[in-house]
């Protein structure tokens, strides 16, 4: 059991003007999209990624988010992180 | 493209992720609860005092979801059985975490029972307006002109009577002087998290507290991401969140 469990997913790296780093967890993101709604930039949009049920992931514009990590709080299933630089 | 990540997901010590995905359908309002709830235990290093209880209806998916000692009852029953925990073993933290159907219909004497005496635990009830696990019937907490499978007209108060109101109830039965109540959303886990602050450490210090939790069910309601958390809204202007009794002193 105290094998270290492996994570798979994508990372958007330098959002918020290279402050932080955006992580998507593909095996734990169930496509549900609260998370977009909840964004105070409205910057999340669908991947071309796939989560645990075959739906679409999100990611966020590298542009507009300002790392605040309010998609990873939202998250039911704990499948964003957000790392401050 | 789809790596293996260096970097792993901001789980709490008291979930258990070994476990993986939660078992709840996707964006189910129970993970945004146990979540917010195990990083409240994590806060207050309760992770060796701490007992999870949870009941029939979805809240059983979270049979693995805690890092704690775990067991599951019936309707309403997981308050009982977690207060025999926390009297035969007095210290331990007792949680007591069920559904507005389990809670408030079938298992309702056991709430009321509990509060009146303000038993030693923590209650949660996970209220998202119907029974979520058996397809999403009319429950209690159902609101007036609520489509649900059994109310495909809308909850007709005058042949079903008004929607109960948990938090007010255990309010006016529970004692003053040992118990911390509140209705609390996952619109906002900030302050979901800040009330179950206090209902732990009010537990962890002898005392009775309940903590209502305005939830969402998706699959039921039928509902897209923007129509989920605009029931939310619904659901905050008929059920008050608010603090409803707090324990003098208690912070
Ligand atoms: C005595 C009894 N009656 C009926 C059922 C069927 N049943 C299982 S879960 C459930 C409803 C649960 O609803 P709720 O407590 O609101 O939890 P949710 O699934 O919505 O989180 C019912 C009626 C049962 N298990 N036992
Ligand atoms: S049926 Fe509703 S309450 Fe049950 S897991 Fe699905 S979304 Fe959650
Ligand atoms: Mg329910």
């Amino acid at each position: 059991m105290a094998e270290e469990i492996q994570y798979k997913g994508y990372k958007v790296a330098d959002v918020a003007k290279g402050k932080a780093d955006w992580y998507m967890f593909t095996d734990l993101c169930k496509g549900c999209g609260l998370c977009m709604v909840k964004c105070p930039k409205k910057c999340l949009k669908w991947s071309k990624e796939v989560g645990l049920y075959q739906t679409p992931c999100v990611e966020p514009d590298p542009e507009l988010c300002i790392g605040c990590g309010t998609c990873a709080m939202v998250c039911p299933d704990s499948a964003i992180k957000v790392v401050k630089k | 493209m789809i790596t293996t990540l260096d970097v792993k997901p901001d789980l709490a010590k008291a979930q258990n992720a070994a476990a993986g995905a939660s078992k709840f359908c996707p964006g189910c309002g129970h993970g945004m609860i146990l979540k917010t709830l195990a990083k409240t235990i994590d806060e207050l290093e309760l992770n060796e005092r701490a007992v999870f209880g949870c009941d029939i209806g979805c809240s059983l998916l979270s049979w693995n979801y805690m890092n704690l000692d775990t067991v599951q009852t019936h309707h309403g029953r997981t308050t009982p059985v977690i207060y025999g925990v926390t009297r035969a073993n007095p210290g331990t933290v007792g949680i007591a975490y069920m559904g507005d159907g389990g809670g408030l219909a079938i298992g309702a004497q056991h709430l009321v029972n509990a509060a009146t005496r303000s038993e030693n635990l923590l209650v949660i009830v996970a209220n998202n307006t119907n029974y979520g696990m058996t397809g999403g019937q009319m429950s209690p907490t159902t609101m007036p002109g609520q489509k649900t499978e059994t109310t495909p007209y809308g909850r007709d108060c005058e042949v079903t009577g008004r929607p109960a109101k948990a938090a007010e109830l255990v309010a006016s039965i529970a004692d003053p002087n040992k118990s911390y109540v509140a209705r609390a959303s996952v619109s906002n886990l900030r302050k979901l998290n800040t009330v179950f602050k206090k209902a732990l450490k009010n537990v962890a210090d002898g005392g009775y507290s309940f903590v209502e939790v305005l939830s969402v069910c998706p699959l039921n309601w039928r509902t897209n991401n923007e129509g989920t958390w605009e029931r939310l809204k619904t659901m905050e202007e008929c059920f008050e969140v608010k603090e409803f009794l707090v324990k003098e002193g208690l912070e």
